[in-house]
């Protein structure tokens, strides 16, 4: 038999607490039993608590005996370029590796889940700040020289396992380890406990990633309505909002801008339904008393049939949800007593409704059936009101711009939240109206255009709003709590 | 403590000629035991925690043996410790994280030294250095040299580990000086095998007692015995070491056949040089290399006679030595010039200045070495490669578009040190920012977003004392932040004793926890007792007053004890503490045990009930998609793991809305943060009942009357 010239080298990306060191721990034993000189090493320290980090070995292919007393010097650092099997237990890891230089077309067989843990970066944002996974994708099948790209995690739930399983599976049924499937099993059959579910879930890998099964079906993300779709579902939202002829308003609205640009009236009208049916206190009720609510509930926390679910709402309204159940003039007096001595949040009083038992679902019930009350409201007249203007300024902007129209229908999206978190989000849409829409310093559209999306994105960099007012180049000023010292 | 090493326990038994297989630290920790140690102790911390951890948990072997197991409170009683080697013939071993734990260690490593020992005293450092390092980069090789304290620095391969400790005990008997057994984050970590032999009883043990030494001036170190201590080091001590090191080869000659050159290399990057060298295709995968390589495995001090000898006949070595200052370099050259030797000395001049050696910094630095030395040498594959690994990043980073967003470590599902950095977020908004001193432990997460809090980290238990200047000039109060295990580390003496001797008028939130968590969940002297500890998941740290009694032992009269779950209480204990009039230290105690140790406990409890078909509740946070409007400001103020993102389900919204994925333990902050921060009507809690009793059944047949849950 021929001496190999080198040795596999096989890096594993993964989080902390994905038995990463579990599956090294396989691999080791795997490579023993066949014989094989190996050697595994990483870096735990911290990384293990959630954050990034990796398993690195090297299996040399060639039984013991055959070498005659030489032992190979294996290193104990991956090196870019040189790594012929990458493993990644999540998207983005692997899209880190490729960064790295970790994966070459000349060499590396890529075995990766699909799914996503996002960073916190990623989720804190305003608004989406999730990186693009199409990108990791198209990059790993462009660089890996194989790549075999799937749902491990989704794979591993299905197999009562843990994600190492399927990876371990995936690796050896990509046909990347000199390691026959047999000396596997025989590896995690050695730990005893959870050696079953381990072994179903090895070779659900095995199997999609040697092709004899396929893949777990990807659900494809639902392409985004068009206009016509958007128009129904607007209907339908504010029919179920506020009855018959709330949706007729809506139509009305529509109308108004005449035959403008189609994604124009598109995404007029997505805003419009969502601005139509903002959240009061009626709204949430009504929401969290739904029986397609509480199956939802019982769905996500995995209660069984027959299992009851206690269900426990926090709340906490305060003067904002009052005054928006007043009458206008009453509801007026309340806000501008309140915003001037900075007492806006301070009567809120922090409630856990059991909307499972019998008295929290009749309070909420209560709530909602307010329903006809809400547009005697002093926030529906508001609301009413804001919405007109900003409408009359895409109607102004249309026929000159539609992208410059498109851009002031986009900061309705700035308008979200409840409490503070809403009463921000207006503040900004308003200072963007102001200064750029209705009191614009530049003339024609093409300029008009770019400044109001980079106040707008502005808007949705930093809650401090920091980021905004050096773009609009004054304060922006909202109703806080004052400042105690 | 995190992890159970029942298996690495029996491997710790092993016999003559049995294979021990396992990991490099516990390899280590076995060569003690076959050097017949009488003592052992240290402090934990990657990447050597394991060492201590799997002794703490040996105990009763430990005391078969007669082996003394000390899990001292910080580095420096762990170096004294090894005192006890001075006046009597024993072996004993310390073990810590270095450079900081050297740090903490060095006064007493100084007397050690000075005064010598008598028994062999080894130092197992981990080095924390390159990547997986979480301290200040520093080399630990400069206290070696300040404190003639000699500094192996073994090849990361079982064996050679193993023979090095054994080695390193007759060495330091020898020479009568301590020794440093150094070892780099992956070396702790390699897994590996070796040939055992019979662990030792030691002659003096805890089983077998003897009498006190009789008074030797010569062994305090105290004038007048310091100088002629300080001779002894230079004149006795050092050249019995070299000595043995010739003697015994502790240092490795790799011969090959381009004689007239060479490489120089701490014996720690051995492997990772051989594989530069194979990429260059200089090597085979067994070691063979073309040029000629001096593996040092004892790095401090080096042995003239071995440095020139290896450089007679050559026109260039190449020197390569990790981080700085280059201190074997000027070792070596020194040497050589006093030798007029007239071989080229290459190193940090073709070498990165600071960081670690990669293999790609290694091939990098050879091809220049080369192609000074031997442009005629034919490196194709070695070229190539290089190239290759700049194109296919090159090329990742175009197809990615942007850099991949950081996934730094966090805090854990559930953890209670959480919520209290939500609290002080709330609390700013109304005092403005402090100065935020950070700490070393898992509250530094708290730099990390989303909270991005601390203005400076100075040492472990130091931030209350890294404050006391800050507060006298700012407007504001500093606040500091330290856990229980900085807490008995340093941060008792270094912080509170001092603010109280200079009316210092900080704030002091401790995190009590009850473990030393970051490293795996050590013990403290706090530590809740075990019958507190129940299988509730309830925290048991409140069972302990340890902390409270040496607060009021030291006179500090402003302490409260929150839960730290209760973030509105927290917070309004915040803003009392940063604006009260009362001057003087105001200490917050942040009560809440390690989520991890409650899990523990809780879920092989919970296993067992609900197999045994007993009535369990499980609770878990939720956040209602439909009301939800995708702003996240509740994961600004969280960042639990569980808590996380999803595409949007409303067809008409696109921002992704927030959501609880499985795993949530139920901690309660997602409603405290709701309520404390006013965020939104979208969270929930949930209790599922399992196994519900007959009473549970009717009770929801009642409520489904109305109630369609
Ligand atoms: S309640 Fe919230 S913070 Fe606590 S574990 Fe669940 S998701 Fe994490």
């Amino acid at each position: 038999m021929s001496i190999p010239e080198r040795s596999l080298t096989v890096l594993v990306a993964a989080l902390g607490g994905e038995g990463g060191g579990v599956l090294a721990d396989w691999l080791m034993h795997a490579a023993r039993d066949c014989g094989f000189p190996a050697q595994a090493t990483s870096i735990p320290g911290v990384a293990q608590r959630t954050g990034a980090t990796t398993y690195y070995l090297e299996i040399f292919p060639a039984k013991r005996e055959v070498l005659g007393g030489r032992e190979p010097v294996m290193s104990l650092t991956p090196s870019p370029g040189n790594v012929d099997v990458m493993v990644a237990s999540e998207l983005l890891e692997a899209g880190r590796a490729m960064q790295n230089g970790f994966v070459s077309p000349e060499r590396t067989t890529l075995i990766a889940s699909t799914h996503r843990i996002y960073a916190t970066v990623e989720k804190m944002q305003m608004a989406d700040g999730r990186f693009p996974e199409e990108r990791v994708l198209a990059a790993a099948k462009q660089l890996a020289k194989h790549a075999v790209l799937f749902d491990m995690r989704k794979m591993a739930e299905d197999n009562g396992t843990v994600i190492n399983a399927v990876l371990f599976g995936a690796m050896t049924g990509s046909g990347a380890l000199p390691l026959p499937r047999a000396a596997c099993e025989t590896a995690i059959m050695r730990a005893g406990k959870g050696a079953q579910a381990s072994l179903r879930g090895f070779a659900a890998g095995y199997d999609i990633a040697a092709g004899a099964r396929p893949p777990p079906a990807l659900s494809p993300r639902p392409p985004p309505p068009e206009t016509r779709e958007i128009i129904e579902l607007g209907v339908a939202r504010l029919r179920d909002y506020q009855g018959e002829a709330y949706a007729r308003l809506y139509l009305e609205r529509i109308a108004t801008l005449g035959n403008a640009d189609p994604e124009l009236v598109g995404e007029t009208g997505r805003q419009l339904a969502l601005w139509m049916s903002y959240e009061d206190i009626i709204r949430v009720a009504d929401l969290k008393t739904r029986r397609s609510r509480f199956a939802r509930v019982r769905q996500e926390v995995g209660a069984k049939d027959g299992e009851p679910v206690i269900m426990i709402d926090y709340l906490k309204p305060g003067l904002d949800e009052m005054a928006s159940l007043l009458p206008p003039f009453l509801g007026r007096r309340l806000l501008s007593w309140a915003g001037a001595r900075g007492k806006l949040d301070a009567y809120n009083v922090g409630l856990h409704v059991k909307t499972s038992g019998i008295g929290g679902y009749l309070l909420m019930r209560s709530l909602a059936w307010l329903k006809p009350w809400r547009p005697r409201t002093y926030r529906y007249r508001e609301e009413q009101a804001l919405i007109e203007r900003w409408l009359a300024a895409v109607r102004a902007a249309a026929p000159g711009s539609t992208a410059l129209a498109l851009e002031i229908v986009a900061c309705a999206g700035l308008l979200k939240g409840y409490g503070e978190t809403h009463r921000r989000g207006r503040s900004n849409f308003l200072a963007i109206l102001d200064d750029l829409v209705q009191n614009p310093a530049a003339g024609d559209a093409a300029a008009r255009t770019p400044a109001i999306r980079n106040a707008r994105e502005a808007a949705l960099a930093d809650p401090e709003q920091k980021a905004l007012e050096k773009t609009l180049g004054r304060p922006v000023t909202w109703l806080r709590p004052a400042k105690s010292r | 403590m995190e992890r159970s090493f029942a298996t690495e326990i029996e491997s710790l038994k092993l016999g003559e000629g049995q294979t021990f297989r396992g990991e490099g630290i516990l390899a280590v920790t076995k060569a003690l035991l076959q050097s017949g140690v009488s003592y052992v102790g240290g402090y934990q911390g990657a990447p050597v925690s394991h060492l201590l951890d799997v002794m703490v948990q040996a105990r009763d072997y430990m005391d078969e043996l007669g082996v003394h197991v000390e899990a001292c409170t910080n580095e420096a009683s762990a170096a004294a410790l090894l005192g006890a080697s001075i006046a009597y013939p024993v072996r004993g071993a310390v073990t810590w994280k270095s450079i900081v734990g050297t740090n903490v260690a060095s006064d007493a490593l100084s007397y050690l030294s000075t005064a010598g020992v008598m028994g062999g005293a080894l130092i197992v450092a981990g080095e924390d250095y390159g990547e997986g390092a979480s301290v200040a980069l520093e080399r630990t090789h400069a206290f070696a040299m300040k404190s003639s304290l000699w500094m192996l620095d073994p090849r990361p391969s079982l064996p050679v580990i193993v023979r090095m400790v054994e080695k390193g005990f007759e060495l330091s008997e020898a020479s009568n000086s301590p020794v440093i057994v150094d070892l780099r984050i992956r070396a702790c970590h390699v897994q590996g095998e070796f040939r055992a032999r019979a662990n030792r009883p030691a002659a003096l043990s805890t089983r077998h007692r003897g009498a006190a030494a009789g008074f030797d001036y010569d062994r305090l170190s105290h004038p007048p015995a310091i100088f002629r201590q300080e001779r002894l080091k230079v004149e006795v001590r050092l050249p019995a070491a070299r000595r043995f090191i010739a003697e015994h080869k502790l240092n490795e000659v790799f011969d090959g056949e381009l004689r007239e050159l060479g490489i120089i290399v701490q014996g720690g990057l051995y492997n990772n040089v051989l594989r530069a060298l194979q990429l260059l295709g200089l090597a085979d995968a067994f070691g063979a290399s073309r040029l000629p390589i001096l593996a040092l495995n004892v790095v401090y001090p080096l042995v003239p006679e071995e440095i020139v000898g290896f450089c007679r006949d050559k026109r260039a070595v190449l020197l390569l030595e990790e981080g700085q200052p280059e201190f074997i370099e000027q070792d070596v050259a020194t040497t050589l010039r006093r030798h007029d030797a007239q071989v080229k000395l290459h190193g940090k001049d073709l070498m990165p200045l600071a960081g670690e050696y990669s293999t790609e910094h290694m091939a990098q630095g050879l091809r220049k070495f080369l192609a000074q030395h031997e442009p005629r040498l034919d490196l194709p594959g070695g070229g190539r490669w290089l190239a290759e690994v700049a194109g296919v990043r090159e090329r990742a980073a175009k197809l990615l578009g942007s850099p991949l967003p950081a996934r730094p470590p966090g805090f854990c599902v559930g953890c209670p040190e959480r919520p209290v950095f939500a609290a002080l977020k709330l609390a700013e908004r109304e005092t403005g920012r402090p100065h935020i001193s950070g700490d070393i432990g898992c509250h530094a997460f708290a730099t990390f977003e989303p909270f991005s809090m601390g203005n400076s980290i100075l040492g472990y238990g130091m931030s209350l004392a890294s404050a006391a200047a800050v507060g006298p000039m700012m407007a504001q109060r500093p606040l500091a932040v330290m856990g229980d295990g900085g807490f008995w580390h340093n941060g008792l003496l270094s912080g509170v004793a001092s603010s109280q001797l200079n009316r210092g008028d900080s704030v002091l939130v401790i995190m009590k926890n009850g473990y030393s968590s970051a490293t795996g969940t050590q013990e403290l002297l706090s530590s809740p007792p075990p019958q507190a500890r129940d299988a509730s998941g309830r925290s048991a740290v409140h069972a302990d007053r340890t902390i409270e009694n040496a607060l009021a032992g030291l006179g500090v009269n402003w302490v409260k004890t929150v839960s730290t779950y209760d973030v509105a209480k927290m917070k309004r204990t915040l803003t009392e503490a940063l604006t009260t009039e009362a001057q003087g230290l105001k200490v917050i105690i942040a009560d809440g045990e390690c989520q991890l140790e409650r899990q523990r406990r809780v879920r092989p409890a919970t296993a067992r009930q609900l197999a045994a078909g007993e009535r369990v509740v499980r609770v878990k946070y939720g956040v209602d998609e439909d009301t939800c409007t995708g702003d996240h400001s509740c994961i600004r103020l969280s960042g639990c793991p569980t808590l996380t993102v999803k595409d949007n389900p409303d067809p008409l919204r696109r921002d992704p809305v927030a959501t609880v994925i499985d795993g949530c333990v139920g901690c309660g902050l997602c409603g405290e943060n709701a309520h404390a921060a006013t965020l939104c009507p979208s969270f929930y809690r949930a209790e599922v009942i399992h196994n519900p009793t007959l009473r549970d059944r009717v009770l929801r047949g009642l409520r489904n009357l109305l109630v369609p849950a």
